[in-house]
């Protein structure tokens, strides 16, 4: 296990669960474990710590998820062109510590790390899905709400999902991380229907953002791992943070990502720029106040969200666009969060409906 | 004046403009000279509650970003120019506010200005207006017509095609084509 646990707390009912049985032979001796009647109790942010948010991190509950497992992209809205993921809420809240997460103000006062104990009855949703589908394809992910591999080691998740997507020909299951926690992968075959993606920044957002994640060269490193043992590999420039000598930064990443993995194997790449609610912009800041990344030249614009003033996000949106166009590939790109009208202005086309580019996304 | 002198007038001005305590508290936590300056700034130009907290903000995010202290900002010519102009101090609060916005955000002003000089080149006339979106914060471009008849409107309308390459331009200006 590579992220350090303070305690580990277990929800009446769990105890006897597969996950349960695994997490605690992976658990060094030394992390106390409790055992709770209602997880909500120990979910909430602890009374008396100095940052709330970040011990919330290293408390891990194994609970039962009560609600459905399977939602539509929480970032969706009418207001922007959607790719038409679909999340599937294995985990909330993740044991990096990214400075411009959107989870510091989604999981605010349920900032614990939590993973579902009946992780196995969102397949049953799953199957419901399809079977109503009428042939559709679907692109699945376990990466918004939590990193898709972060505690993999120690929960061994993936190796479910891969097998019951492996399975299943609607479906394609994206893992997202920014880990290199890759080892349970490598030994399962993905029968073409498993994803893995990896959240892209340049060194600098890294050292200066992405604490506790793998380097980008480690990222890298495990995408071209993956990819030899089967899996597709997908690339997410989310956030894109328009720094002085981002532009620079961001082709020379792109040299290097294009250098170990070739454009043509590359199954799809997208882009979004750097984009806080104000409330979540206070809570970063409070959180992270030396780091410049998050003091760009970000206004208010009429989502409700600062973003990177237009015209230079779009500039940097152009550059990573035709950098990628000149490796001389056809690789499906989208944009996240942003609307049609931007869409247009990057690839010089409108964008396709969300079913359209999810079902393009779940095939590529 | 001694530091603990310092802090006693800050604490005592952020008293009576009832700063919100977690901008004392930044202020308080700066270092010594980034302290003093902003002191002799507040009290020079008179900064009223939402001054205060804005250029706080405004020059912590500089300082961070710049990697410099804030004693260093509050030092440079155009600055002092402002903080030592002759006028009053409302006024030089307010431009003390916008030269602090012109460093917070380069970039951005320099994108402006070079808009507002391709607005200007297509010497429209008065009737028709091109807004910029705020802030530059998103890729729409308003363009209203004042007319009074359906004369005028063809007129206007000619116009607007005979500066069609100029338009286009502004537009993808806004969309990144920079």
């Amino acid at each position: 296990m590579k992220f350090a646990l303070d305690a580990v707390f277990v929800e009446q009912g769990c105890a006897d669960s597969a996950l349960a049985a695994r997490v605690m032979r992976s658990l060094p001796p030394d992390v106390p474990v409790t055992h709770v009647a209602d997880a909500r109790e120990v979910s909430r942010p602890r009374a008396g710590a100095s940052d709330p948010f970040g011990d919330g991190k290293r408390r891990l509950v194994i609970a039962r998820r009560k609600t459905p497992f399977l939602m539509p992209c929480p970032a969706g809205s009418s207001k922007f062109a959607c790719c038409g993921y679909l999340v599937l809420t294995l985990a909330s809240n993740c044991p990096m510590d990214c400075s411009y997460c959107f989870l510091q103000e989604y999981l605010a006062d349920n900032p614990a790390f939590q993973v579902y104990a009946n992780f196995t009855d969102s397949f049953d949703e799953l199957d419901r899905l399809i079977a109503n589908a009428h042939g559709r394809s679907f692109r699945v992910g376990t990466g918004e709400l939590a990193d898709s591999l972060a505690f993999d080691s120690i929960t061994g998740i993936s190796r479910d999902l891969i097998e019951f997507f492996a399975a299943r020909e609607n479906l394609a299951l994206e893992l997202k991380t920014k880990t290199d926690e890759i080892e349970n992968l490598l030994a399962i075959d993905p029968r073409g229907r498993v994803l893995v993606s990896w959240t892209l920044s340049p060194d600098a957002v890294y050292r200066s953002s992405e604490h506790l994640t793998a380097s980008p060269t480690a990222r890298i490193a495990a995408a071209r791992a993956v990819l030899d043992a089967g899996y597709r590999v997908a690339f997410h420039f989310d956030p894109l943070i328009a720094y002085p000598g981002a532009e620079r930064d961001y082709i020379a990443l792109i040299d290097e990502l294009l250098d170990i993995v070739p454009a043509k194997q590359i199954s799809f790449i997208s882009m979004g720029g750097l984009r806080m609610t104000p409330r979540l912009r206070g809570a970063a800041r409070d959180r992270f106040p030396a780091d410049p990344m998050l003091c760009g030249e970000d206004v208010l614009t009429a989502d409700g969200r600062f973003r990177t003033f237009t015209p230079l996000r779009l500039s940097l949106y152009r550059t990573l666009a035709e950098r990628f166009k000149k490796a001389g590939a056809e690789i499906p790109a989208y944009l996240c969060m942003e609307p049609a009208s931007i869409h247009q202005h990057v690839f010089g086309a409108a964008p396709v409906r969300p079913a359209t580019i999810g079902e393009r996304l779940a095939r590529s | 004046m001694n530091a603990d002198d310092i802090d006693a007038q800050i604490r005592d001005l952020a008293a009576e403009r009832r700063l919100p305590p977690s901008h004392l508290k930044h202020w308080l936590a700066m270092d010594s000279p980034s302290r003093a300056a902003f002191f002799d700034i507040a009290r020079a130009l008179r900064l009223r509650t939402g001054q205060l907290v804005t250029a706080l903000d405004t020059l912590d995010e500089i300082a961070v970003r710049d990697h410099v202290t804030i004693a260093a900002i509050l030092d440079r010519p155009e600055l002092r120019r402002i903080a030592k102009a002759p006028g009053s101090a409302p006024s030089r609060a307010t431009a003390m506010l916008q030269a602090l916005r012109t460093l917070r955000y380069p970039r951005l002003r320099k994108m402006q200005e070079q808009l507002r000089a391709e607005v200007s080149a297509l010497k429209l006339p008065r009737s028709i207006s091109l807004d910029l979106p705020t802030d530059l914060g998103s890729d729409e471009l308003t363009v209203s017509l004042r007319v009074r008849s359906a004369a005028e409107l063809a007129q206007l309308l000619e116009v607007l095609g005979q500066k069609q390459t100029g338009l286009t331009r502004i537009i993808e200006m806004l969309g990144g084509k920079i």
